[in-house]
């Protein structure tokens, strides 16, 4: 005799379980999902809340903006619908959304942390403090320095949590840094599930208990995590867009710790968390203090570029970086002054290429300048985190633009001297004027040499 | 659907909106998107298309027709307006199958006209539910009658003008011109958006 009951399929608890789900995207079966909302595994909340004012319910977008009116043949009335998150699925009002309250998917408690480096003074007493703070339930917020090992200082934390029964999501805004975090990862936990989860990023199976994800993919979970980490903490568009802010803490459950990892805390965070639970660590890994930014003056470079020529300090720059074959980023404020540029630096070297944020190949670019294929990059702000090249020497052309801030020139320097072999570089401003902005960055360099090495 | 767009429909970029004399005294629309993402469409050449197929129009039938962002119907209702306003002809869009709508929750084609304000009138309907996309050449120029008149309408020594989004091998047109001749209309012309 067969069974001819139903039975719940694995696959859709571990998917669903955590997430906040359009009924019509979900990967399974119509039947499996009617069958499941009937066992009131699901709870189902309407796309769009309207009292006491219009918010969707996936992104918690609250601006009027975004909200378009329109007379939907669904439901044969006027539908409103978020278009802040549209393109993760379009959320309206006759839309449902889905939360997994079923049976929870089986965690493993097996973890093995496969990693044989060792930590520094200063990484061990900031790791033991986050162990500390993850234990006791507390949110903390680690800020160290580019280059002073920030992921690894995590590793016994995960671990930790992993075997303690809990999932673990690292967030980030950027999505360079999920790919490159991930093999990382999953290298160090090889008996983990590891979901990478970012815009276009193909399917997985089965149940992750740690998620590496871009901040924008945790619009689709709910109360997930019960531990919630953010590296890069302070980079765009994290800090600017308030419905990302809210993602984190809609993500994780409610007494979760948060974990926020920073080189540049905005002073919010750090008066938030200064007193209590704070771990810094103003010191490399390598202990070679960080190399500090010269300030060179380059008057009219937007001038001279748009007439077709490089100023001549400049040229000079790039010019010594390629006779001594060491790789180079030149970082612009606008892509369409490197547009213009880009003709110019390849009359001096043919193989000097460009990206920028739409550019498909931008992955490939960075390996080959890492793999030393192409002697240098010009780049905007995209690369300024994130990315670790040996021996790479670093200019800014423009410095004083409004969208290098203090955090994003203190990251462009750090993309310097991270290899304890090539622990110096050069680290050049070149602007049209000095701005407060590039003073903020070298005296907090200058601050933190003085710090790490003062003994 | 009236609401005036801040943002740039489809960077999200801040519009800035100059307004003038003529923006006051005429009836004209206010712009939705910026000038840089309306530079990188293109106008067709011929007379019986608005603009031609490329990039830029890719990504914008994907976010309208696919991701159903109704808002975009209103992108080109300025140009849709300068073209259609003195037409004497009575304008169809080509309808979609009520199924499919009901899938998609809005007919595009019927959402762009409505966005510009022209009269318009339905007398077809779908027969099928398969789209002209997912098949090739000759599949397409052998396929079934896609259309019928809607029971109880007259068309005869009446003008039509026929309005669909885009126009590839043109079967969709074809067969809606002939079912309308076949009815007894006097002259059948066709216009798209998109020279495909």
């Amino acid at each position: 005799m067969t069974y001819k009951g139903w039975l719940l399929p694995p696959g859709l608890r571990d998917f669903h379980e955590g997430r906040i789900w359009l009924k019509e995207h979900s990967p399974f079966s119509k039947e499996d999902i009617e069958k499941s909302i009937n066992l009131q595994y699901f709870y189902i909340i309407e796309g769009i809340q309207k009292e006491p004012h219009l918010r969707c319910n996936r992104c918690h977008n609250k601006n009027p903006q975004h909200f378009t009116t329109f007379d939907c043949s669904k439901c044969q009335q006027q539908c409103i619908y978020c278009r802040h998150c549209l393109n993760m699925g379009r959320v309206s009002s006759c839309t449902q959304l889905l939360i997994w309250t079923g049976p929870r998917a089986i965690r493993a408690r097996k973890h093995s942390l496969r990693w044989a480096g060792q930590f520094t003074v200063l990484q061990q007493q900031a790791a033991n403090e986050i162990l500390e703070s993850v234990k006791a339930g507390r949110s903390h917020l680690l800020h160290a320095v580019c280059g002073a090992g920030k992921t690894e200082l995590l590793f016994p934390t995960v671990h930790y949590a992993l075997e303690q029964g809990m999932r673990v999501c690292i967030a980030t805004p950027r999505t360079d840094v999920v790919l490159e975090l991930y093999p990382r990862f999953q290298k160090v936990f090889p008996q983990t599930m590891i979901h990478a989860l970012y815009g276009g990023s193909p399917k997985r199976e089965g149940y992750a208990q740690l998620v590496l994800a871009t901040t924008h993919q945790l619009y689709r979970f709910e109360r997930a995590f019960d531990v919630m980490i953010v590296d890069e903490a302070d980079a765009f568009p994290y800090t600017f867009d308030e419905t990302l802010q809210s993602a984190v803490q809609q993500a994780k459950t409610e007494d979760a710790p948060l974990l926020l990892v920073t080189a540049t805390p905005s002073l919010k965070l750090l008066t938030q968390f200064q007193n209590e639970s704070y771990s810094f660590i103003p010191k490399r890994f390598h202990d070679y203090p960080l190399p500090v930014p010269r300030f060179h003056s380059l008057w009219s470079y937007e001038k001279s570029l748009k007439r077709g020529k490089i100023p001549r300090k400049l040229k000079q720059w790039t010019e010594e970086r390629l006779a001594r074959k060491e790789p180079f980023l030149l970082f612009f404020p606008k892509v369409e002054l490197m547009k213009i540029a880009t003709p110019l630096f390849q009359l001096l070297d043919g193989g000097i290429v460009a990206v920028h944020a739409g550019d498909p190949e931008r992955k490939g670019k960075v390996l080959k300048l890492r793999d030393e294929e192409v002697p240098g990059l010009l780049t905007t702000t995209i690369l300024e985190r994130g990315i670790t090249i040996k021996n790479v020497q670093v200019a800014v052309i423009g410095a004083e633009s409004t969208i290098f801030n203090s955090s994003a020139l203190i990251q462009i320097a750090g993309r310097v001297g991270r290899n304890a072999d090539f622990a110096g570089g050069d680290v050049v401003f070149f602007h049209h004027g000095i701005t407060t902005e590039m003073d903020n960055a070298r005296t907090k360099i200058l601050y933190y040499n003085k710090k790490g090495f003062s003994t | 659907m009236n609401k005036i767009e801040t943002l740039c429909l489809l960077c999200s970029q801040p519009l800035q909106t100059a307004i003038s004399w003529k923006i006051i005294l005429t009836k004209q629309f206010q712009p939705t998107i910026c000038d840089r993402c309306s530079a990188r469409f293109e106008y067709s050449s011929t007379a019986t298309a608005l603009y031609q197929y490329n990039d830029a129009m890719k990504d914008y039938l994907h976010q309208y027709k696919f991701l159903q962002d109704v808002a975009l119907a209103k992108v080109f209702r300025q140009e849709l307006h300068a073209r259609l306003t003195h037409e004497k002809a009575t304008i169809i869009p080509i309808p979609m199958h009520p199924l499919k709508q009901r899938e998609r929750t809005f007919s595009h084609m019927e959402e762009l006209l409505k966005a510009t304000n022209i009269p318009f009138i339905q007398l077809l309907e779908k027969t099928t539910t398969e789209t002209q996309s997912s098949k090739n050449r000759e599949q397409r120029i052998q396929t079934a009658p896609l259309f019928r008149l809607i029971e109880g309408v007259h068309v005869e020594h009446k003008e039509y003008l026929l309005f669909d989004d885009i126009k590839t091998t043109g079967t969709t047109l074809r067969h809606a011109t002939e079912v309308l001749l076949n009815a007894g209309a006097k002259n059948v012309k066709s216009f798209t958006l998109i020279n495909g």
